[in-house]
Order: C-alpha cells, then sequence, then structure tokens
C-alpha cells in the first residue's frame, strides 16, 4: 500500500528527473545529428575527444571566470545592500521594492538595455565618461577587451537581487538582543556583523553560495544573448553555450549531450566537494 | 435590485456560449475540411508580408477553395533551425524558402520534390544565369530564387571624391583608401557587421572567392583554411582593422548602417539596398541621397580575378514530405505572374530585384519612386551581375551548391573565431589558420565528409 501511495511520485520523478538525464548520457554515446535521424554508436568517443579539445577547456576557464567573479560581487553586493535595507529608515520599503526590479525584468530586456547602455556608438556610459572628460575616445565595452566584465556587470546587476531577498529574509530573523547584548559588551558594527550576524546567517549563506554557484556555471541565456552570435562571443563562450552551440550550429547532438553530462559531473564533483567542506560547520550552525 | 447569478446558472450559460461560439466557428468546425498549405519564407518585412497575403493568397485561395494558405515569416537563423527539427518530424512545410547552401545537403538527402515544369513554365531562358542552376542537381531543378539582392560595400561617395580617389580594385587600393578616409577621433574609415554569420561565413567566402581560393579542395573535400588564399587575406585584415571602431565585432549589421549613416564610419563592408531605409532615416537631410552615398564592388585579393561578393537569393523549394505539392507548385506560379511579382519586388525595392531578365529593364519595375531616385544603386546591381560578380551566400565558388556541409561549417563557428582572433586578438595569422584547419578537418570527419587521407 504503501509503494501505491509513492507509485505517482517516483513515476514523475523518473518521467522528468531520471530518464532525461539517462537518455543525455545515452546520447552521449551516439553520433547523432540533432534533427535527422541518423545515429552511430560511438562508446566513449566524444568524451575522449573533449578530453584535448581546446574549446572544451577555454570554455570551462571562460565559465570559471564568469560564475566566480558573478558569484563573489552578487554575494558581496547583495549582503551589503540587505544589511542596508535591514536598517530602519524613511522609504526603506520603497526601496526594498526597487532593489527588487532588476530580478523581476525578463533576461532580454535586462540584456538589451545593457548592451544599448555599453554601446560604443551610441551607448550612454561612453556619452557620459567622454562629456566627464575621463575618456577622449569611446570605449569599446562589448569589444573583445571588455565583452567579459560587460556580461559580468550584466549578471551582477540582474541577479543580486536574490541575494538581497534571500539575505534580508535570513536577517530578519535574528533576535534583536543578540545585537543589543553585543553592543553592551562593547562591540562595533563591524564586530557586530563579523560575531553576530555572519554566524546566524551561515544557513542560509551556505544555501545561497550552492544554488548561485550552480545557477551561474549553468547561465546560458544571459551569456548568449549578450554575445552569443557575434564574432566576440569567441571569449565568452563558456560551456553551457558550447554545448548548445555542439547541438544547435553544429548540428551534433551526440556531442552536445557528451559536454550536458560533463557539465553535470563537473557540478555534481563540485557540489559534493562544497559539502564535504562546509556541512559539518553549517549543521553545528 | 441586483439580480444575483446562482453557481449552476453560471456554469450552463459559459457552457452554452462555449458551444455557440464552436457551432459558429468556420465550417471546418462542423466538418467540412479546410486545407492548409504552409508557406514558409525569410522576407520577414511587414510590407512584404502584407503583400504576399493580399496578391498571392488571396489569388490562390480565390483559385482552390477549400485551402487556407498560412504564411511564416522568419529569420534565417530561425527558418534554419525550425526546417531541421520539422523535417526530424516529418512534418515540413508544403513550400519554404531554403538557403542555398543548404539545399545540396537536403538533396543529397532525398528530401526535395524537382521542379522542372515549373521552371519551363516561368520561363526557364528568362531565369538570371545568376540564380538558374543553383540548385540543379543531376540533371534536374530543385528550386528556383524568390529575389535577388546583391550585397556590396557601402560609401560615402562624396568623402572620396574630396580625396580624389579611384574605386579600389586591390587588396592594396582598398587598405590606402580605407586609411585616407580615416579622420582620427571623427571617423572611421571603415566598419564590418560583428554577426558570426557574416563575419565567420558569408565575408570568409567572398574573400576566398575573390583571392583564388574556396572552402575545400573541389576533389577531397579537405578544408583550405590554411592555405595561401586565407592566409594573404588575413594578414591584409589585419592592417584594415587599424581603421575599424574599436568595438567593431560586438556591434551588429544594422548598427553599421547607422554609423554609415550618420557619419561615423566612411564605408560599410556589407550593405545592400536595405541601406538605402537607413540613409533616408537617419543621414543629416541634404545628405539623403546618391551623391552621397553610392555602392561599391569588393576588392580582389593578390591571387583573385576580381572582387566577389554575396548574392542574397534563397530558394523556393517543396519537400518530398510536403502534404500539398501540386497546390505547392500552384502556388509558385501564381507568385510569379508577373502582376504580382511585381509588387512583391517592390515591397523592399532593390534588395528584392526580379529573378526575370526581362523585369530587369522593364519600365514598369523601374518605374518604382525609390528605384527612381536611387537608380545609380540599381545599375550597378546589374553590372555586378553581367560580370559575374557575385556568388550565393556562403559560396567560394560556383560549384559550392554541391557541398552538403557549408551549414554546419557556418555554426561551427571556426571561421569566425579565425577571423576574429587574427583581426582583434592580433593573433599570427598562420598559426591560427593551422588551428583553425584543423579544427574544420576534425569538424568534417565527424561529420563523415573526410575524402582526403
Amino acid at each position: 500500500m504503501g509503494w501505491l501511495l509513492l507509485a505517482p511520485s517516483v513515476l514523475l520523478i523518473a518521467g522528468l528527473v531520471l530518464y532525461p538525464i539517462l537518455y543525455n548520457v545515452w546520447l552521449s554515446l551516439f553520433d547523432k545529428h540533432a534533427f535527422l535521424p541518423a545515429q552511430a554508436f560511438v562508446g566513449l568517443r566524444h568524451y575522449q575527444y573533449f578530453a584535448t579539445d581546446e574549446e572544451f577547456w577555454s570554455s570551462v576557464r571562460y565559465g570559471l571566470v564568469y560564475a566566480g567573479a558573478t558569484m563573489v560581487l552578487q554575494l558581496g553586493l547583495g549582503i551589503m545592500a540587505a544589511l542596508l535595507l535591514n536598517e530602519a529608515f524613511r522609504g526603506r520599503n520603497l526601496l526594498r521594492g526597487i532593489v527588487l526590479f532588476p530580478y523581476m525584468i525578463p533576461t532580454i530586456v535586462a540584456v538589451i538595455l545593457w548592451k544599448w547602455l555599453l554601446n560604443d556608438s551610441y551607448g550612454l556610459v561612453n556619452h557620459l565618461l567622454m562629456a566627464s572628460g575621463l575618456v577622449r575616445t569611446p570605449v569599446a565595452w562589448l569589444g573583445k577587451d571588455y565583452i567579459m566584465w560587460s556580461l559580468i556587470l550584466t549578471s551582477v546587476w540582474q541577479f543580486s537581487p536574490f541575494v538581497v531577498v534571500t539575505y534580508l529574509a535570513r536577517l530578519q530573523t535574528i533576535p534583536p538582543e543578540l545585537y543589543e547584548a553585543a553592543k553592551v559588551d562593547g562591540a562595533g558594527a563591524w564586530r557586530r556583523f563579523v560575531h553576530v550576524t555572519l554566524p546566524q546567517t551561515r544557513n542560509v549563506l551556505f544555501v545561497i553560495v550552492l544554488l548561485r554557484g550552480i545557477w551561474m556555471f549553468t547561465k546560458f541565456d544571459t551569456v548568449w544573448l549578450m554575445a552569443g552570435e557575434g564574432g566576440v562571443s569567441r571569449y565568452v563562450r563558456t560551456l553551457p553555450v558550447y554545448a548548445y552551440a555542439r547541438t544547435f550550429t553544429y548540428l551534433q547532438a551526440g556531442m552536445g549531450a557528451a559536454l550536458a553530462v560533463i557539465m553535470f559531473a563537473l557540478l555534481l564533483g563540485a557540489t559534493a566537494l562544497y559539502f564535504r567542506l562546509f556541512r559539518d560547520e553549517e549543521v553545528v550552525a | 435590485m441586483a439580480k444575483t447569478t446562482t453557481r449552476r446558472q453560471f456554469l450552463i450559460g459559459t457552457a452554452g456560449a462555449a458551444g455557440a461560439a464552436l457551432l459558429g466557428r468556420a465550417p471546418t468546425a462542423r466538418g467540412q475540411q479546410v486545407r492548409e498549405l504552409q508557406v514558409w519564407h525569410t522576407e520577414v518585412e511587414p510590407q512584404t508580408v502584407k503583400t504576399i497575403q493580399d496578391t498571392s493568397i488571396a489569388e490562390f485561395e480565390r483559385k482552390f477553395p477549400g485551402f487556407k494558405v498560412r504564411q511564416q515569416a522568419l529569420g534565417w537563423g530561425d527558418l534554419n533551425t525550425k526546417l531541421l527539427a520539422a523535417l526530424a518530424a516529418g512534418s515540413p512545410p508544403d513550400l519554404t524558402h531554403l538557403n542555398p547552401f543548404m539545399t545540396a545537403s537536403l538533396w543529397k538527402k532525398g528530401l526535395l520534390r524537382p521542379m522542372d515544369e515549373l521552371i519551363r513554365a516561368l520561363g526557364e531562358k528568362d531565369i538570371h544565369e545568376a540564380t538558374l542552376k543553383l540548385q540543379f542537381f543531376d540533371g534536374k531543378y530543385y528550386g528556383v530564387t524568390h529575389a535577388m539582392g546583391a550585397t556590396y560595400i557601402a560609401e560615402r561617395r562624396d568623402l572620396r571624391a574630396q580625396k580624389g580617389l579611384k574605386a579600389p580594385e586591390t587588396y592594396e587600393d582598398f587598405l590606402k583608401l580605407t586609411a585616407a578616409l580615416t579622420d582620427d577621433g571623427k571617423r572611421h574609415g571603415l566598419q564590418m557587421p560583428g554577426e558570426k554569420l557574416y563575419i565567420g561565413f558569408v565575408h570568409p567566402a567572398e574573400w576566398l572567392a575573390s583571392n583564388g581560393g574556396s572552402w575545400v579542395d573541389a576533389k577531397t573535400w579537405r578544408p583550405q583554411l590554411n592555405g595561401r588564399a586565407m592566409v594573404s587575406t588575413l594578414e591584409y585584415l589585419q592592417k584594415l582593422n587599424k581603421y575599424m571602431p574599436a568595438g567593431w565585432s560586438g556591434q551588429r549589421y544594422l548598427d553599421t548602417l547607422a554609423a554609415l549613416s550618420t557619419g561615423k564610419v566612411a564605408m560599410v563592408y556589407l550593405s545592400g539596398a536595405r541601406t538605402i531605409g537607413y540613409i533616408e532615416r537617419y543621414a543629416p537631410e541634404g545628405m539623403r541621397d546618391p551623391e552621397h552615398f553610392q555602392p561599391m564592388f569588393k576588392p580582389r585579393g593578390p591571387s583573385g580575378q576580381k572582387g566577389i561578393s554575396a548574392l542574397d537569393g534563397e530558394n523556393w523549394a517543396v519537400f518530398t514530405q510536403s502534404k500539398y505539392p501540386n497546390e505547392a507548385f500552384e502556388f509558385l506560379r501564381i507568385f510569379y505572374s508577373r502582376e504580382h511579382y511585381l509588387k512583391y519586388c517592390h515591397t523592399v525595392p532593390i534588395h528584392l530585384t526580379p529573378i526575370f531578365k526581362s523585369m530587369l529593364n522593364d519600365p514598369e519595375y523601374l518605374g518604382h519612386p525609390r528605384i527612381q531616385k536611387w537608380r545609380t544603386w540599381h545599375d550597378f546591381m546589374v553590372t555586378g551581375l553581367s560580370q559575374g560578380r557575385f556568388l550565393p551566400i556562403g559560396f567560394s565558388r560556383p560549384d559550392d551548391n554541391l557541398l552538403p556541409f557549408l551549414a554546419e561549417l557556418d555554426g561551427s563557428g571556426i571561421v569566425a573565431d579565425l577571423i576574429v582572433e587574427v583581426m582583434v586578438g592580433e593573433k599570427n595569422p598562420k598559426a591560427e589558420a593551422d588551428r583553425a584547419q584543423k579544427r574544420a578537418e576534425e569538424l568534417l570527419t565527424q561529420l563523415g565528409f573526410k575524402r582526403w587521407s
């Protein structure tokens, strides 16, 4: 009877989670055209190929730079903003709403907005920089040298509110007596943050880092919309973009599937390591 | 007194309304079958879509009662992906535009229907040689171009005239001209589009064709990306990059047209008749004319005979899996009827140039106000056609219509990476060409097209 009750959930999980993962693994063992029904079994050949594929390793590097930089900046900015919004001041509720705005707008809108702002022919950023005399000629924000930074800036702007909201929610549940006791003990703002806020918010930080790390490493839409169709995409081609390209532009679905499996394995490994390094502390906390 | 509605009344009312709506629909809902002819094409301009609807589709539906034509206008990239997905699902449209570089691959898989009868009916001898045999395989026609639109360089003719310089013939001439037109801090000499499609496929094919090269060896299909034609072109491009805006590789084709119109650059590398629309909208008043803006042929490399550029012109195709192939061919007869076809070509004048030689100098075609004003642009295209200066998009030589892997080569971005690394990354041309060659050889091997040993 127990199994019967569990059956719908098991079926759903098997159908919606396990089957796609296993099918993807299966597909990665084939040389398969993206659309046409032509396929041949090749075993682990795709994996062997990627082990020495320069494009693959460069996409891993770009992915790590992008995910790492965006995550650190999101955390820094998000925590600072949350601490600020946790204080009492006039207009706080309005500001809390405004802070959420970037997270609520569709990615396509956010990217178009930033591409427009950063455009070196007609963008507002260059206009302001030149008008203020900070630069003499427009900076090519969307060119080779700055495209990664522009992408990071856009992503941090869009996704930091997630950190703000999540962190703020936890901040609001910290008992005020803890701060008052610390004050009585002579702790200043910094020491209160280090000795009260951080230990109290360790749980939520653990989750934020985990989720944001996974989401940024697998982020596709922002990267693709920012530079996917451009010649400059070479300098921001992360692993998800490379997997997409292999499947839908090279039309090699088998290779795309192999990249997806590798990405999954990398994330699984990183998550396991993360849990091993930090979970004990988290449980204690 | 306010009248209340019970839950039962509300449900009965809603069900009644839904039933009435269903029964009141077109006869299809009651059993009379309306067949749908699916037509996909790449002309997305609203006025073009409307004209097709009001002319060809309206007449077809009159002549074939019981048929409804459903047209879908799709951008290039969307069309290719959607088509392949539809073919895989076994339900392609009845009639579609195809890029000539994709047609061979589909024909080779036995997916296309021949259309010799239609070509004869349209007038085989009247169809321009630049397009007639692009889909001619094994003695049969498998496609017909919808219209022709040449691409070329667009220049500020007034600026060149002020410098007293002639139109460039060679890469060297073009470098000198670009340098001369660059006005530091005020205007760049040239801008290329940054999209991968152009910088990694359309232009490289032109450069190879203009410099005695080709994508692959004709017999073995071995890629030729590190051949002399490509390497000397890369060296030239690296020099050319100095006269372009620093961020060009992140800009789009339409941005380049805006930059030309507003005077930020003196020349754009990719232009067509659509440029006219930009000039008329964004150029300063008093400059929106052919005296200031003119097309220019692309230069040739040291090993080439003449500068070649891309001819934009998708072909209509009917699939073997089409549900209503006969009606698809009938639709095309109506589409190409003089009355409808002229209106179609006039929706984007010069960009949609008729494929029929007899129409190129037809007073009725030339009578359109925009063609009259920009007549030199039309004449330029006709000259280019007669001099054999155009090849279909992505072709490095006429026989490339037989290569079944150009779509994959384009999609891989291998050539885009090569060009960008050399131009923007300032990497060594030969070393990067060798790297691209290795990647291209790997790709063709993976796709099963390796014929070399």
